[in-house]
């Protein structure tokens, strides 16, 4: 009852006239930033978080949510009519999406992908109202080696869902989190790694980070390497789908939302291991799997609604631990942090028009897009249709402006031009950056829990953290992920030498 | 050589030397750790997994290099931004930027003149006026003489 109370609550907030006005930026502007190739919605997050300074918290907020959700509608526009995927998560909707386009039955496709955005993302909600307030009970009561050891636990995680090689993944953690300890240090006070500059004393900064990285290295990986884009279909006349396609979408969006949920609350769960998933998901129990890539209506309807379950689902854990699963919601976390908030277990307690607000709004915004995005389909046509040899530049300048207006300091654009170029180094090697950009986030937490948690165990730390029960459920959880494809390929090696 | 093991070579260089500026900063002991014990740490990992990358690479390789063209076109590109940075406070926000996206127009796209220099004006005017008049971002203006209240 106190959950309904409190969500009626956070509706009296979201349906303020700005707040409401807040929700529909975000979302248009996420589902625009959505079908444009080449500007996902960490850089996006990452060029307008500047602009949200000037704002109130609590419309700030729910606009960067806005973006990010709706990011996830409008990338499978593109996915579906010009077979390139908007962003990372509706890389699987080209397979089937495109297929569906080019027999003429796009408006079926673009239809059911928002129908089952929606759906992922409204029962994703509801299992965030449900969770978070239990979850950030229970983390109330964590002291620093809990907290080090659910921040070790997620940074485990982070190499083995973002990228085909956990070592190389780890390895860009590491360096993500040795980045992190640039600046003068929180506990002792001395510089580390400043060389002397006054820039660097405070640490480098998350946004030029992410922006160089994400935005910067897409635009110059794009302007050595265009790809050619396959030809823009024509604006489908009806998109909704047929009664055999509800039927055979009832399920796939069903199995969608629980697996999108449960992949965005884990550590590194990407809305695109989501919807990638949910497509192998749907190929393994789907009654005739060699109709996949020809035009199968189920591997849009579970892809869809697994990466917007996702995306909401991301929510848990930021809102309640204070902890980001993935770099977008870094992002929402820098955002908070420069409006004066701080995610984590007493984020309900101190600030419940936030936590109620953004939740509440999020309800909104996923009615919002599925009414704005049907009708809209034929101006984001029309959007695809602005070359890309225009947008470019423009994205450049917004990028190095929003990195100017941060600060007002000319440093910041250089260091986002110079992560820009390791982010287009990193494309070009197929390197993952987002496990840099989650442990530059974590590694502060990290090293702040372990140092107190040292000093708390007096020299004797494993029987200290081994002699705590939610410490060490979480370390032995951490060891078994990071243990198991050692242990995997040792077991293999070992199956092998017995056959041979 | 593989992805991984120019990763690995890579790792392990930039860990030795971290190492040691991290022991400068005093590791200190368990009980009390100093300044550079987390650093000291995380370059240890850094050093194993360098050493697993090279020994274990996986096959991936370097995505396909782009036609000699396009490769003209990234470095105007990456040298227009650099000389951004250089001329924002001298030469002001209105000129830099009509400059920065005259020449990634005209040069790294090969947009035609006129559309080049509409665009390049129009689209600095519209920037200027959102962050400079509304969100009030103290943009430098430089040599452009600005209207009274701007």
């Amino acid at each position: 009852m106190d959950t309904i109370g409190s969500l009626f609550h956070g509706f009296a907030v979201a349906l303020t006239p700005g707040n409401l006005l807040a929700v529909l930026v975000g979302s248009i502007v996420g589902t625009v930033i959505g079908v444009l190739p080449g500007l996902g919605p960490t850089a996006s997050i990452a060029l307008l978080l500047p602009v949200t300074i000037g704002m109130d918290m609590v419309p700030a907020l729910i606009m960067l949510a806005g973006i990010y959700y709706g990011a996830m509608y409008g990338g499978s526009t593109t996915s579906i009519l010009v077979n390139i995927p908007g962003e990372a998560a509706s890389v699987v909707t080209c397979i089937d999406g495109y297929q569906m386009a080019r027999e003429g039955r796009a408006g079926a496709a673009l239809g059911m992908s928002a129908f089952g955005s929606f759906v992922g993302g409204t029962v994703s909600v509801v299992a965030v109202m449900l969770i978070s307030p239990f979850l950030a009970e229970t983390a109330l009561k964590f002291g620093a080696p809990e907290m080090f050891a659910l921040l070790f636990f997620a940074f485990t995680c982070i190499g083995g869902l973002t990228g085909k090689s956990r070592a190389r993944g780890l390895l860009m953690a590491c360096v993500g989190l040795l980045l992190g300890t640039i600046g003068t240090d929180d506990i002792q006070g001395v510089d580390r790694f400043v060389f002397g500059t006054l820039y660097l004393r405070d640490g480098i900064g998350l946004v030029p980070l992410a922006m160089g990285l994400f935005g910067m290295g897409e635009i110059l990986y794009n302007i050595e390497k265009r790809e050619k884009a396959g030809s823009v279909l024509e604006t489908p006349k009806s998109l909704l789908p047929t009664l055999q396609d509800w039927k055979d979408s009832t399920w796939p969006m069903l199995r969608g939302s629980a697996l999108g949920f449960g992949i965005g609350v884990l550590p590194g769960g990407m809305p695109a291991v989501a919807s990638l998933l949910s497509y192998a998901v749907e190929k393994r129990v789907a009654k005739r799997p060699e109709r996949f890539g020809r035009g199968a209506i189920e591997g849009v309807a579970g892809p869809e609604t697994a990466n917007n379950a996702a995306t909401a689902g991301g929510f848990v854990p930021l809102l309640t631990l204070g902890i980001p699963t993935n770099s977008v919601l870094a992002l929402m976390l820098a955002a908070m942090m420069l409006h004066g908030v701080t995610p984590g277990p007493l984020l309900l307690l101190k600030w419940p028009d936030v936590f109620w607000g953004v939740i509440a709004s999020m309800y909104i915004g996923n009615a919002m897009l599925l009414v704005l995005n049907l009708p809209m389909i034929g101006l984001f046509v029309q959007i695809l249709k602005v070359p890309y040899a225009i947008l470019s530049p423009l994205i450049v300048m917004f990028v190095l402006l929003g990195a100017y207006a941060l600060n007002n300091s000319v440093t910041d654009v250089l260091a986002t031009i110079v992560f820009g170029i390791a982010g287009y180094l990193m494309k070009r090697f197929k390197i993952e950056p987002a496990p840099l950009v989650l442990a530059f986030v974590l590694g502060p937490m990290l090293e702040n829990n372990l140092s107190k948690a040292l000093i708390m165990a007096r020299g004797d730390a494993i029987p200290f953290f081994f002699g705590r029960p939610i410490a060490a459920t979480l370390l032995t959880l951490a060891i078994l992920v990071l243990f198991y494809p050692v242990a995997r390929a040792g077991w293999r090696w070992a199956a092998k030498g017995r056959l041979a | 050589m593989t992805v991984d093991r120019i990763l690995g070579v890579g790792a392990i260089l930039t860990a030795i030397p971290v190492a040691a500026a991290a022991w400068g900063f005093g590791v200190g002991s368990p009980k009390s750790p100093g300044a550079g014990f987390w650093p000291l740490l995380i370059v240890a990992t850094m050093g194993g997994l360098g050493v697993w990358l090279i020994v274990h690479p996986s096959r991936d390789g370097v995505a396909a290099a782009a036609p000699e063209s396009r490769w003209g076109r990234l470095w105007i590109a990456l040298g227009t931004m650099v000389f951004y940075v250089a001329a924002l406070d001298r030469l002001g926000f209105p000129l830099a930027t009509v400059l920065l996206l005259l020449v990634q127009l005209r040069w790294v796209e090969g947009r035609p003149w006129r559309s080049s220099v509409g665009i390049a004006v129009l689209a600095t005017l519209l920037s200027f006026v959102l962050f400079r008049v509304l969100l009030k971002v103290p943009l430098p203006a430089g040599v452009i003489p600005l209207p009274r209240g701007w």
